[in-house]
């Protein structure tokens, strides 16, 4: 029974363990004197840390300041990557014109443009969703576009068979088709909106969990520095895996070109 | 004694979810002679292409045996080569290359690789085409750089498993021809699989009906249509007899199946 | 006898174009853009519709892109740079590529590693950088730790994938000619993983380069990001803007680069 459960799940099993064991190799390395607790801390510490954090509240406002600017940016960036990604996608000629535009932005890394945001928005929240903004625009913007680009053809030429109109088509074919591709560019862009925030937390901010880094970081204090970086993760993990599973539950509209 | 042995053969698999063991053939014995040409026909689900990837040494038996040349099979050897259904030719590799790959793995020693390979692509007229990658060529020009690798290790026994089956009618139907006009100049003892009776009467020298549930062999029906053949035959009175008696079989097998989908 | 298909061209012969010394409609509605964003960029703060020190110009720019290549010591500051970058991408590629392999050829070995490797690939690894600066300094070993870091796991994820999804019929075709388990791995799972690793490495630029410039904003001495964080704060836009462009064309050179191989090797693949 055990030996059938783990072959069942032997990624789930594996998996936990190994990270068990993460944390089990941490500790001991600092306990046995093998690293220098300064460098890196340990598990427990940073466990305790983490309590005190968690109950004098300031957890609770380094992430709730660093998920405002993340809802921001990428409600933003949805909103703007999805339409530009639609027009681009039904309209050829627009694809065109924003292309140079969006290849800059792809290989141009944003942070190089911090001090410009600075210059125009000021030190702080407007600047972080801008710059993460900007992070997450992309994969939005060109996975929308290649969904709409690639409607099927012949559910295309189907609906126009029963006399629908281009709009028609747009709205009950290209767009529904498009779904599951613009979720993966959501999932895409979760991950990089993080990114941005948190990036742009490093450089400057009050509150966040990248300033809460940064902060700790000068005064070099591993432990609480430790507490953010470890929630940071956790939170890129957790977002993640949440547009992962909305993205699976779009997938049945997942057009099957019979391949 | 004949060059394939195939005793009181069956092959069970487990399903992987629910661990229930499914039986894909059964009971099965069948001898095939050196030089002959045997097709497997018979719908899907028959365990026609199971039982063709045993004789591969593809699949592992569960009963029985199967021994060529009167040695067990194990495994794959050098006395046999599969042509597949898609062409399976390795993107990365030209035409040459593809042939070339069989060699490689069995480390040919008869004389240089690129000769042998030629001598192959040649045979299977594709010689203008041997530096073409496979995306470059079409279907039917893939399934010859797919025989043309089988031959190329100079097996005893070539095992077919619908090679054409992903092809159009037309190219299917040159290809058959073209098929035999190799088979004729290489003589390879041949085992053919296939799902459509026209191709399975027109390439055999034996046609082995296999019907389902599990896979067991209904009937071995002799071929006299003299050879060296062409699609005129298509039109011979023997070549309709021979059409009607495996239809009968291949409806048999389709109405019991509907039955069992009735009942369920 | 019929062999007409033989005759017949093949599906995708190449052919010489010349298609370049016609530009596509797309070309130019793409340069008419850029040429129509300058030119508002132009007179958009003579206008009065921006405030011009915070924009710039486009002439501007271009005259301080001459001066800089001139005299503000550009070639030292991009040695640099691009010491920490290749260093950083070197390293990532001699570790990812073999653990990749083991990953793509153990299923044991994934499982376990899988979720770690993950959760890295997801989480932002640039806020690993102040704890870097912590453990190297302020010299480049932080820098090239950070490209490693933003590296290493696309690489690594992607050399995986292409290795464990080796298509099952090549394998099977393999094993019928009696191929053993290192000629399996040498002539059917390396070649076959090739595209996906190249995907790995062009995804590993972006983030190399983010890393690179990150890290030197964040702290440092020397290099592009360091002359990038001291034209900002003194509000000399038109330089700030050339070492932007600089960085931009050296990210998207290297990604185009990378992509033309990947297509290249990608075209073998039969669709």
């Amino acid at each position: 029974m055990i030996a059938e459960f783990f072959y069942r799940r032997q990624a789930l099993v594996l998996g936990t363990l190994s990270m068990i064991g993460i944390v089990v190799f941490w500790q001991i390395a600092v306990d046995t004197g093998f690293i220098n607790p300064f460098f890196i801390s340990t598990p427990s510490q940073v466990a305790a840390e983490f309590k005190v954090q968690f109950e004098d509240g300031s957890v609770a406002t380094n992430v709730a300041a660093t998920l405002y600017c993340f809802v921001w940016s990428l409600g933003l960036a949805a909103l703007v990557g999805t339409i530009l990604g639609m027009l681009a996608g039904w309209f050829a000629d627009v694809e065109s014109a924003l292309e140079p535009f969006i290849w800059f932005k792809y290989s141009a890394p944003t942070v190089a443009f911090y001090p410009l945001f600075v210059a125009g928005l000021g030190y702080g929240t407007p600047t972080i969703i801008a710059i993460a903004f900007l992070f997450a625009l992309t994969p939005i913007y060109a996975n929308t576009l290649s969904g709409i680009k690639n409607t099927d053809r012949d559910l295309a030429r189907a609906a126009r068979s029963f006399g629908a109109r281009p709009l028609d088509i747009f709205l009950r074919v290209a767009l529904p088709g498009s779904v599951p591709v613009m979720m993966a560019g959501l999932r895409l862009g979760v991950g990089r909106a993080l990114t941005g925030v948190v990036v742009a937390e490093l450089f400057g901010a009050n509150a966040g969990l990248g300033y809460a880094i940064t902060y700790y970081g000068q005064l070099m204090q591993t432990t609480k520095m430790m507490v953010s970086i470890v929630i940071v993760i956790a939170l890129g993990v957790l977002l993640t895996q949440i547009l992962s599973f909305l993205e699976t539950r779009t997938d049945s509209w997942r057009v099957d070109s019979g391949r | 004694m004949a060059q394939i042995e195939i005793r009181d053969l069956g092959i069970d698999y487990r399903k992987p979810k629910s661990n229930e063991v499914f039986s894909a053939v059964d009971s099965v014995d069948l001898s095939v002679e050196k030089g002959e040409f045997v097709t497997i026909v018979g719908s899907s689900g028959c365990g026609k292409s199971t039982l063709l990837m045993a004789v591969a040494g593809l699949v592992d038996l569960t009963r029985g045996s199967i021994e060529i040349d009167g040695k067990r099979v194990d495994g794959p050897g050098p006395d046999r080569a599969v042509v597949f259904q898609e062409a399976s030719l390795l993107p990365w590799r030209s035409v040459r290359g593809n042939v070339k790959f069989g060699l490689e793995m069995q480390r040919w020693s008869g004389g240089d690789l690129n000769e042998r390979a030629m001598q192959m692509i040649r045979l299977v007229g594709l010689g203008r085409f041997s530096d073409y990658h496979p995306h470059q060529l079409s279907g039917g020009m893939r399934q010859r750089v797919n025989i043309a690798r089988a031959l190329a290790v100079d097996p005893e026994v070539l095992l077919m498993d619908e090679p054409f089956g992903a092809l159009d009618a037309q190219t299917r139907e040159i290809m058959g021809t073209e098929l035999l006009r190799i088979w004729e100049r290489a003589k390879k003892t041949a085992l053919f699989v296939t799902h459509d009776i026209d191709e399975a009467i027109f390439l055999a020298d034996k046609i082995v009906v296999m019907g389902r549930n599990p896979g067991h062999i209904k009937e071995v029906i002799k071929v006299d249509l003299p050879r060296p053949r062409n699609e005129s035959i298509l039109d011979s009175d023997a070549f309709h007899e021979l059409r009607k008696r495996l239809r009968a079989h291949l409806a048999e097998d389709m109405s019991s199946m509907q039955l069992v989908q009735e009942v369920a | 006898m019929r062999s007409a298909e033989i005759t017949a061209e093949p599906a995708e012969a190449r052919q010489l174009s010349l298609s370049f010394l016609r530009p596509s409609r797309s070309a130019m509605i793409g340069t008419l853009a850029v040429l129509a964003f300058l030119v508002l960029w132009q007179i958009a703060p003579t206008m009065g519709w921006v405030n011009g020190r915070f924009t710039s110009r486009p002439t501007e720019v271009l005259l301080a892109a001459i001066d800089i290549f001139q005299n503000d010591d550009f070639l030292y500051h991009a040695r640099i740079s691009l010491t920490e970058f290749v260093a950083g991408f070197a390293l990532a590629i001699v570790v990812s590529v073999p653990l990749g392999v083991l990953l793509g050829t153990s299923k044991i070995a994934r499982h376990l590693i899988d979720p770690p490797l993950m959760a890295l690939y997801i989480a932002p690894t640039l806020v690993l950088l102040p704890i870097m600066v912590i453990w190297l300094g302020i010299d480049m070993a932080p820098k090239i730790a950070v490209v490693f870091l933003g590296a290493v796991f696309p690489i690594v994820l992607n050399t995986m994938a292409g290795m464990s999804e080796a298509d099952p019929k090549f394998l099977r075709m393999a094993r019928s000619f009696g191929a053993t388990k290192f000629d399996i791995f040498t002539r059917v799972l390396v070649p076959g993983s090739l595209p996906a690793l190249l995907t790995g490495l062009r995804l590993a630029v972006g983030r190399a380069v983010l890393g690179v410039i990150v890290g030197e904003l964040f702290v440092s001495q020397a290099g592009i990001g360091y002359q990038l964080n001291l034209y900002g704060s003194a509000m000399r836009i038109d330089r700030l803007l050339v070492y932007a462009l600089i960085v931009s064309a050296f990210g998207y050179t290297l990604t185009v680069i990378v992509r033309s191989v990947e297509n290249k090797v990608r075209d073998w693949r039969s669709k």
